[in-house]
């Protein structure tokens, strides 16, 4: 049986991809926040995870709103690197893992998740950030296989905190019915809080964000009761994007710990790590 | 059922994606989604009339792509992100879309914020 060992949160600014690639690891302005990468790099090379179910958002790069879906899984056993529109990033193509995906498909559709199922799926920043961020030796390829799942938090009716905690729970189940012996950890992304359009720009509530991230260890059920409205008005309207962590903690066991958070919002976006490790770690 | 959103509730200068908006500025997207292509971006660059031209956009839309004005763009349904790739492609980043959103100078802007870059 296949089994969830942890669960990583990270934000997928574009501008920290831009970061890694010109090797910025140490530039002292965003220290702070790429020092906070260290700990889940080193807990994923200890324990190297054979998949990482990734919940990101894409950015009007492989959906386009002619036809948008709410949850998209991706099947395929390759990703390319997409341009954005101003040439793909310099990154090798994300290797995915069709039969752990294909399970998915038909364990969430029979646990009443009708995701739409894509099998030519390029990854923009949404995924390529935190991935690049999380696994910082990839020139050569990528350790673990992605399955990347976007959500729809871009064109409302955005489906609601409460269904993303649930997608995690069903994700949770999905894995634990996987009848293969392998180790997979579950990625949140986006957020926290910011908002980059109308004359709300630039909106960030820190004081919010910690709230989130203590509620997130302590009482992620409190998470998922607010409204979407809460979100917005809290954390800013592109910063509701956050409920995509609540996906992420729906995974884990009620045994699952927090070994580390960092925070660092100095310009647009309120930027937080963290990670959770479950039981099944440690006995691995 | 709980209602999520009250859109007559919104925080100021919020503008939601969703609604007659949406649809009336799919074209303007499309425009802007299209960017990704670096065809699409030379073309915009060699002359952006004979592209606004292929898209079919509403003579406000194509003012408001020659005037540069985001915020207008966004106050009449367009989406940050394909936005994005166009006042990227204009010169103006994601710091200078947004101090121009917001009424303000860039260097206005990065003076409320503790952090310069981008
Ligand atoms: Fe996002």
């Amino acid at each position: 049986m296949a089994r969830i060992i942890g669960g990583l949160g990270s934000p997928h600014a574009p501008s920290i991809g831009a970061l890694i690639d010109q090797g910025g690891w140490d530039q002292p302005e965003w220290k702070k926040l790429m020092d906070g990468y260290r700990p889940m790099q080193d807990w994923l090379e200890a324990h190297k995870p054979d998949a990482a179910i990734l919940i990101y958002n894409d950015h009007v790069t492989s959906f386009f709103f002619d036809r948008y879906p709410t949850f998209a899984l991706s099947v395929a056993s390759e990703h390319p690197v997409a341009d954005e529109g101003f040439g793909p990033r310099p990154l090798p193509p994300v290797r995915g893992d069709s039969d752990l995906a294909w399970h998915l498909a038909h364990a969430l559709v029979e646990d009443e998740f009708d995701l739409t199922i894509c099998q030519d799926m390029p990854l923009d920043h949404g995924a390529l950030t935190p991935i690049s961020a999380f696994w910082p030796n990839h020139a050569n390829g990528w350790p673990t296989a992605i399955v990347p799942i976007a959500v729809n938090v871009l064109q409302f009716p955005v489906p609601t905190p409460r269904r993303l905690y649930k997608l995690g729970q069903a994700l949770r189940r999905a894995v634990e019915s996987w009848p293969q012996d392998k180790t997979v950890v579950v990625l949140g992304t986006g957020g926290l809080s910011h908002q980059l359009h109308g004359e709300r720009f630039g909106f960030r509530n820190a004081d919010w964000d910690h709230e989130f991230l203590s509620l997130l260890e302590t009482d992620p059920e409190a998470l998922a009761s607010l409204r979407t409205q809460d979100y917005i008005e809290r954390g800013g309207a592109e910063g509701a994007e956050m409920v995509m962590w609540l996906a992420m903690r729906g995974a884990l066991s009620g045994e699952a710990r927090k070994l580390h958070v960092n925070y660092h919002g100095p310009l647009h976006t309120g930027f937080a790590q963290i990670l959770f490790e479950e039981p099944a770690a440690v006995i691995a | 059922m709980v209602r999520q959103i009250d859109p007559e509730r919104l925080p100021a200068g919020t503008y939601l994606n969703t609604g007659q908006a949406a649809n009336r500025a799919l074209r303007v997207n499309r425009l802007c989604y299209d960017l990704k292509e670096p065809a699409n971006r030379a073309a915009f660059e060699a002359d952006p009339e004979a592209l606004m031209a292929r898209y079919d956009l509403e003579p406000e839309d194509r003012q408001l792509i020659r005037d540069r004005d985001w915020l207008g763009l966004v106050q009449r349904g367009a989406n940050v992100f394909p936005l994005l790739r166009l006042s990227q492609l204009c010169g103006d980043g994601l710091a200078g879309t947004g101090a121009q959103m917001r009424g303000e100078t860039l260097e206005q802007y990065l003076a409320t914020r503790q952090a310069k870059g981008s």
